[in-house]
């Protein structure tokens, strides 16, 4: 996956605003918790840590629903696809199509159709356009291999996510560790002044 | 993610390298789920095309001009014997191919996650954990 740096020229990596292609932005990785620690207090580091994870796990969550219904459109086109290669196969026969085609659910009725030259495609927002038969199969190819694509940056953006939530969730587990044996030193620090 | 556990925790720190390591690890692990889940469905599919090659075939032995009714798209279409096997037949090859190329992705993103988890149990020993629950 490539990463875009916008600012170069910065010589401090915290400051460093790295995003990918399509502009989410990449986690800072905790180099070092010790000196990470020293500039922040352990109560408002976490919650910043876990507020930051939330935030990617919504947009995470806005993506999935996108891949959703990308997953369900791809084979819708790719149906209405063969229905027009089918026509286009049969658009110089003299012979008609029987076909049983559903009038309602559960509803069939049989129809004969002469072979045809244009079909009509629903084009969303009321429209419905007549097309050449190989136009028309022009036209669904394009839309299927935008939706193709755009699925696979939707994919890939996820990757992405995945990587942001992963590095702040190792983020938060080290802090955590951190500040676990930060106690554990203080008691045993307490009780050796006490003996 | 599991906390270190006192009795079992290793001194090591997490490095840009490691950190990098356990996101390709969890990346590749979302994308092996997704790929199988996919792969699952399409084998199903692939099964039912091979069942209803085997009924068409059977049928073609007793009535070659028998018309069948073969769903395009929506509606059903009839068309012959003959046409609706050879339909089939693409269909099915169609789909072998997809199965072989998702088994390959399957096969690759194993042998890459095997090396990931070799390399932070390695590091991390218990510390880590990169089992599917």
């Amino acid at each position: 996956m490539s990463t875009r740096q916008l600012e170069k020229s910065s010589s401090d990596p915290a400051e460093e605003l790295v995003m990918n292609p399509r502009g989410i932005p990449k986690v800072q990785f905790v180099e070092n918790v010790d000196d990470f620690m020293s500039k922040a207090s352990f109560e408002a580091t976490l919650g910043k840590f876990q507020e930051t994870v939330a935030k990617y796990k919504f947009m995470e969550f806005n993506y999935m629903n996108r891949k959703k219904g990308l997953e369900t459109r791809i084979p819708e086109i790719k149906k209405t696809l063969t229905v027009v290669e089918f026509l286009i196969s049969m658009q110089d026969s003299d012979e008609s199509i029987e076909t049983t085609f559903e009038l309602n659910d559960t509803l069939w009725a049989a129809a004969k159709v002469k072979s045809t030259k244009t079909v009509y495609l629903w084009l969303g927002a009321n429209v419905m356009l007549e097309y050449e038969l190989q136009e028309a199969k022009e036209l669904l190819e394009t839309k299927l291999s935008t939706a193709q694509s755009t699925l696979d940056f939707v994919i890939e953006d996820l990757e992405f996510m995945r990587e942001q939530i992963t590095t702040m969730e190792v983020n938060i587990a080290r802090v955590y560790n951190w500040d676990v044996k930060r106690r554990r030193h203080s008691k045993t620090d307490q009780s050796e002044e006490k003996s | 993610m599991r906390m270190i556990n006192q009795d079992e925790e290793v001194e090591a720190e997490v490095t840009w390298e490691d950190q990098q390591n356990i996101n390709s690890f969890s990346k590749l692990n979302v994308k092996f789920s997704d790929i199988e889940e996919r792969y699952e469905k399409k084998r199903e599919e692939h099964e039912y095309l091979n069942d209803l090659l085997v009924d068409l075939e059977q049928q073609e032995l007793l009535d070659e001009c028998e018309l069948v009714r073969y769903k395009i798209g929506d509606a059903f279409i009839s068309i012959t014997l003959e046409d609706a096997v050879q339909r089939t037949k693409e269909e099915k090859e169609l789909l072998s191919e997809e199965l072989q190329k998702l088994k390959n992705e399957m096969d690759s993103l194993t042998t890459e996650m095997d090396k990931l988890k070799e390399s932070l149990y390695g590091k991390f020993g218990k510390a880590i954990n990169l089992e599917k629950d």
